[in-house]
């Protein structure tokens, strides 16, 4: 190989990185460890374990994690691993594991924080010089765990910056993703997707604010909707084919959108689908206005963003209630679920409208969502190819401009990509 | 999973083979890639649905792998026939099977609800041959002298599981 793992930051250059960073498994095990360790990681919502012993499992990285709610309220987090042989304490899923976690292997039980609670034959362990209260005989417990607006996150390490200061100004796109909603929550519902990739999990973060992409990648989606809508439909386009159709604007569009990017790779990009004005909008807005008053609901619905990437775990779509949650699996294997949100107080015909989205833009057999599986897939396998070894990430390199906590750039620039090897050179370099 | 079995099967042996003349017709076209005939079977307002979980109630409160009416279902039709639908160079083929079919005889004469079972082989250079299997339940009506379908569900025994992209009808 050219370059040795033990130096990982020289794979990344200001403007252009190595493509081992996409195809060396060792790179990726090396991530796991200096990234997924070391970022805060999104685990889920709170709305998913709303009571006493509601459970969901995660994978932070490449551990199986547990999030539950205790007697108290409080959610903790911990390894899904019995402490005695090892056996996974909860399959995959959620349920509700009642006042104890018991093991089905030997029935040890553990309590919602993970500590011991019981071992069978107990006088077994007397006089053989353990202590069945030290840690190592209970759950190994998540570093952090902290809840932003009700979007949990975790750490595995127990240093580092606190989850506020990771998210910095992209704390500004959970926000209005709350704010949205006439109650100020959003709650899971709706189901989940889930969808492999068959590449790196990095090429589907730079896809997310990659405006350049759309166009072509998308061709066949769009011209279908757009022949749609011209031969049976007299020209009107419905909502449904209105987000299929969107990826045709003309270059004019996508260079006039915002990209903007703040530290730790996190970035977001402009909206490019507006919501229809109809009596769904009309109501939902009445609602707004009476809850806010006018002047905040209208500043409220004014921040209109596209994908948003809370680096490295995922991707917020705030305008219409969806989050694309990424859990790499191997060097060349991606797991993206997609949850769906209901912004509380809102009708029923609103709620309908975001499931619609889920479904044209999200689900696995979505027109639009395939082409670029596909790609990231040719990507994948392209890069297993000799000679040129660098990506490019080139296009208007150096031109963002600094504003406060964030910079800015221009709706073709390749920024977001540059910003965000930029937070994995930082993690990997120590 | 079907968890009210009716065992109120019609003994009307024309109407059986008339319907799954229709339904082997129906499979015919879809591996067969000719997506205008097989919109054709549908009435006007009718829907393909695929459940993203077994149970399943509705396809309005809960996301569906697929739910398309006749407008959504044009547009996939169209997109699968574009030069530039990178995911179909090559194109994917399909076979299916399908059998165990039961027409449910209800009170009306001139609708039906119809369960089978299929087996699904899929393929595309380049990719491993993939198998789908579940159960399809149409409801039918009749309509100029034949049949149309107003509702085709499909329950894929893995609907809730990781999915690579879905692109052809099921």
């Amino acid at each position: 190989m050219l370059h040795e793992v033990h130096d990982p930051a020289s794979l990344v250059e200001s403007n252009r990185v190595h493509k081992s960073v996409y195809t060396n498994s060792a790179i990726f095990d090396l991530e796991m460890e200096r990234i997924f360790r070391k970022a805060w990681i999104y685990a889920g919502h709170e709305s998913q374990i709303r009571k006493a012993g509601d459970y969901v499992t995660v994978r932070v990285g490449k551990e199986p994690v547990i999030l539950v709610r205790d007697r108290g309220g409080e959610i903790h987090a911990f390894i899904n691993r019995c402490p005695h042989k090892g056996a996974k304490i909860v399959g995959e899923g959620c349920g509700n594991t009642g006042p104890l976690f018991r093991c089905p292997y030997h029935a040890w039980t553990f309590k919602h924080d993970g500590s011991l609670n019981g071992i069978p034959h107990r006088h077994g362990y007397q006089g053989v010089g353990v202590d069945l209260k030290s840690a190592e005989f209970s759950m190994p417990s998540v570093a952090r765990l902290e809840s932003y607006r009700g979007f949990i996150f975790v750490n595995l390490s127990a240093t580092g910056p606190d989850l506020s200061e990771f998210l910095g100004g992209i704390k500004s796109s959970i926000d209005n993703f709350c704010d949205r909603s006439p109650e100020g929550k959003v709650e899971v519902a709706g189901g989940v997707f889930r969808v492999m990739q068959r590449s790196n999990w990095k090429i589907f973060f730079e896809n997310l604010n990659d405006t350049a992409h759309a166009q072509p990648t998308h061709e066949s989606s769009y011209a279908a909707a757009r022949q749609t809508v011209k031969k049976k439909l007299d020209g009107k386009t419905p909502f449904e084919l209105h987000i299929i159709e969107g990826n045709g604007e003309p270059n004019s569009f996508w260079e006039s959108l915002e990209l903007r990017g703040y530290d730790n790779g996190h970035s977001y990009m402009g909206a490019i689908f507006k919501a229809p004005q109809d009596d769904t909008f009309k109501t939902y807005k009445e609602q707004l206005d009476d809850v806010y008053g006018v002047e905040r609901a209208d500043e409220i619905l004014s921040i209109n963003r596209h994908n948003t990437i809370i680096y490295p775990s995922c991707s917020p779509h705030t305008s219409f209630q969806q989050l694309r949650v990424i859990r790499p699996i191997s060097v060349d294997r991606t797991l993206v679920e997609f949850y769906t949100f209901r912004l509380k107080g809102t009708s029923k015909e609103f709620w309908h409208r975001t499931l619609t989205y889920t479904n044209v833009v999200n689900s696995p057999s979505s027109t639009v969502m395939v082409d670029d599986v596909d790609l990231y897939a040719r990507c994948q396998e392209g890069m297993l190819a000799a000679g040129n070894d660098w990506i490019s990430q080139h296009r208007r390199a150096g031109f963002e401009q600094e504003e406060g906590d964030s910079r800015v750039a221009d709706g073709i620039s390749e920024f977001p990509m540059r910003n965000q090897f930029k937070a994995w050179k930082a993690y990997m370099a120590d | 999973m079907d968890k009210t079995i009716n065992i109120d099967q019609t003994d009307n042996g024309q109407l059986q083979h008339e319907i799954e003349q229709f339904l082997y017709h129906e499979a015919r076209l879809l591996d067969n890639r000719k997506w205008q005939d097989w919109n054709d079977l549908f009435a006007e307002d009718g829907h393909y649905w695929v459940p993203s979980t077994e149970d399943q109630e509705n396809p309005l409160d809960q996301v569906s792998l697929f739910y398309e009416n006749a407008v959504l279902r044009d547009v996939r039709m169209r997109r699968l026939e574009h030069q530039h639908a990178w995911s179909q160079l090559p194109p994917t083929r399909t076979a299916r099977i399908l059998g165990n079919v039961i027409v449910e005889s209800g009170d009306a004469q001139d609708q039906v609800k119809v369960h089978s079972t299929f087996h699904l082989t899929e393929w595309r250079k380049g990719v491993e041959l993939k198998v789908f299997g579940g159960a399809y339940v149409h409801d039918l009506v009749r309509a100029d002298g034949g049949w149309k379908i107003r509702q085709k569900r499909v329950n894929l025994i893995n609907s809730d599981a990781v999915h690579d992209p879905l692109e052809i009808f099921i």
